[in-house]
């Protein structure tokens, strides 16, 4: 089942916000409108995200700027965000001396469900997270990875509309990163969360996002939908190879046709579909070169990252 | 694998009011603290002075008909702190034994303020310095402060919810054993107007509390938050009443050699020892304990003095200040 998305309704709007340190501009008028989907923030160390996030949920008041969080006027009305919003930190954070199970129903009771109530809930929570037996166990004990997982079921336990993820998957094996983000694609997908997931993890982002934002130095750089910053700017294929694309690339090169080659198993054909997609079959025949895929060309998104981050 | 995954299911329950959420907080703090074995064994510990005491008020209350009051009444007189004390009360401690209904609001006062005035202060010292070093230093050091404050709850609830944990720790250590001691007075007593003439000391009694408690509190705490060590907040801690402590005595017995305090009457030196001197001032202890002499009525010949009462104002708005700044301050990415 997937959720639709067709209101159109604004997550948050931010208009010039600023936020400076010490002197050190952080946020430098900073004007965003987020709508509803699973939206990625990416940014290199110290660009502004967790400041914004932090902001966002009024834990660093701002110097300047207004805006909208889930239709409440913000910063004045930030204790009332804090109720729907559930937060996972990028920080290791914990209460010491609480079971796991303790730790997500005192999170629950803090949003105001009550405490019968808040433990039921927070065992649904803790088997959606796969918590496990764990859960009974005091959280100082948990492994990164457990703690990952316990701060997930902490921000989901009060149901709250829009689940801003900090750095989520940092301390994840592979497999439980996976998990994770089938997780986070259900949610949006078949529960119609929005969700803002601040990454460094470009995979991530391709993996789960609806759209971009990418922020360097307190400002932002770019925010467009994830089709749109993978649209290469000139059609074409590409094509995967058991090996000797150099080949390919001469053989298709010598017939007028465009490409580049990526690696010795990858390369880039330009032009549209109907024209070049014949040519390659027959070449790579010719060639004896193996073709194991071909599909639309795409920019990769750390290509884009990188010109936004670079560009003044 | 599991067998059944019901997966995310939405929840859309009643929300409670915004305000109890620094319940929630406290809640939970006194569920963390109370796990602790030595809490529990000091609690143990310090009701039995208050057991010592409700014994005193008993007898007194059972065996006023008798003599046994004048009895105790004139063994007071012949104790020259306990007549300094009356003194200062505007009691009569000769005439007393002749009438002892008539000062029974002065001996209830007298044993709530030694229980609260001892055994009770030296012990929430310990009460304090077990749980209070750990209650935002902890918070700090695995940032728990994080979760709590990413929910409803601003930086004052948040100092609110951990100062509840230790006021209602101490108002299990003083104000409830004073105040069932009290009422096991009322109910031995077989004198109606006993209710008449005490009625006004269970308010002494909360007030007496709330002198320690506010304070105390606030001190622990800014110490608790200025470190992500609970132990050198809890050094910090015992360090402040032991140099305190010292200091006074050591200031006041030099002073008091001087004005030959050792040539005066046993009654004179317990004046002298129990009136208000500025030395006090360095002394939490010295000064904790003469607030609460003042709001027991066993000081009411001293000239009164606002200065204590300023100290103990000034030192609760800067600690609770201080935690506040400093759980502000952290939250600085």
């Amino acid at each position: 089942m997937s959720f639709d998305r067709s209101s159109g309704n604004m997550v948050f709007q931010l208009e010039s916000v600023r936020k400076s340190y010490s002197g050190k501009q952080v946020l430098n008028d900073v004007s965003l409108a987020i709508p509803e989907g699973v939206v990625g923030l990416l940014g290199p160390n110290g660009c502004g995200k967790s400041t914004l996030i932090k902001s966002i949920l009024g834990l660093v008041s701002i110097d300047s700027g207004k805006g909208k969080v889930l239709g409440l006027d913000w910063p004045n009305q930030v204790r009332i965000v804090r109720d729907l919003v559930g937060y996972l930190p990028e920080d290791d954070c914990y209460i010491q001396g609480l079971q796991g199970i303790e730790s997500i129903q005192m999170m629950a009771r803090l949003s105001g469900l009550q405490k019968k109530e808040a433990l039921r809930r927070s065992h649904e929570v803790a088997d959606y997270c796969d918590l496990g037996q764990e859960r009974y166990r005091n959280v100082e004990t948990y492994s990164t990875g457990m703690r990952q997982k316990l701060k997930f079921a902490q921000a989901l336990v009060h149901d709250p509309k829009w689940i801003i993820l900090d750095e989520p998957t940092t301390g994840l094996d592979p497999a439980q990163r996976e998990q994770f983000l089938d997780r986070i694609y259900a949610l949006a997908n078949e529960k119609g969360k929005s969700i803002l997931l601040s990454t460094h993890i470009l995979h991530d982002v391709v993996h789960t996002c609806d759209y971009v934002v990418i922020m360097a130095a307190g400002r932002i750089r770019v925010f467009d939908s994830l089709e749109n910053l993978q649209r290469p700017s000139q059609e074409g294929l590409q094509v995967s190879l058991v090996s000797g694309s150099q080949k390919l690339c001469d053989a298709l090169g010598a017939q007028g046709i465009g490409c580049h080659c990526k690696s010795d198993s990858e390369l880039v054909v330009i032009g549209d579909e109907k024209n070049t997609l014949d040519h390659i079959w027959k070449t790579s025949v010719q060639q004896q070169v193996t073709v194991l895929r071909i599909e639309q060309a795409k920019n990769s998104l750390e290509q884009a990252f990188l010109e936004a981050v670079r560009s003044k | 694998m599991p067998l059944l995954d019901i997966g995310y299911r939405p929840w859309n329950g009643q929300r409670t009011p915004r305000w109890t959420r620094a319940l929630v907080l406290a809640a939970t703090g006194i569920h963390l603290v109370w796990k602790g074995t030595w809490l529990k064994r000091g609690m143990l510990f310090m009701s039995i002075p208050a057991l010592v005491a409700g014994l005193f008020v008993a007898t007194f209350e059972q065996a006023i008909d008798r003599a046994g009051p004048r009895e105790i009444i004139r063994a007071m007189n012949r104790n020259p702190q306990s007549r300094s004390v009356a003194k200062r009360a505007g009691v009569d401690l000769s005439q007393a034994a002749q009438d002892p209904q008539s000062y029974r609001h002065f001996a209830w006062s007298y044993i709530l303020f030694y229980l609260a005035r001892y055994p009770q202060a030296l012990g929430i010292i310990v009460i304090v310095g077990l749980v209070a070093p750990r209650l935002i230093s902890y918070d700090l050091r695995s940032r728990g402060y994080l979760l709590y404050l990413s929910r409803p709850l601003t930086p004052w609830e948040y100092i609110l919810g951990k100062a509840a944990v230790l006021y209602f720790l101490l108002f299990l250590v003083t104000a409830l054993p004073a105040l069932l001691i009290f009422g096991v007075g009322l109910l031995l007593s077989n004198d109606p107007t006993a209710i008449a003439q005490t009625w006004d000391i269970p308010l002494r009694i909360l007030l007496a509390s709330l002198v320690l408690t506010i304070p105390t509190t606030a001190v622990a705490l800014a110490f608790s938050a200025m470190t992500q060590e609970s132990r050198y907040a809890g050094f910090a801690w015992f360090a402040l009443w032991v140099i305190g402590a010292v200091t006074y005595y050591s200031l006041w017995a030099v002073s008091q050699t001087s004005q030959g305090f050792y040539s005066q009457s046993d009654t004179d030196r317990f004046d002298a020892m129990n009136q208000w001197s500025n030395y006090k001032l360095f002394s939490p202890y010295e000064t904790l304990g003469y607030l609460q002499q003042q709001i027991f009525g066993l000081a009411i010949k001293d000239p009164w003095t606002w200065t204590p009462w300023v100290l103990v104002t000034l030192v609760s708005i800067a600690g609770y200040g201080y935690a506040y700044w400093r759980v502000s301050r952290v939250l600085k990415v």
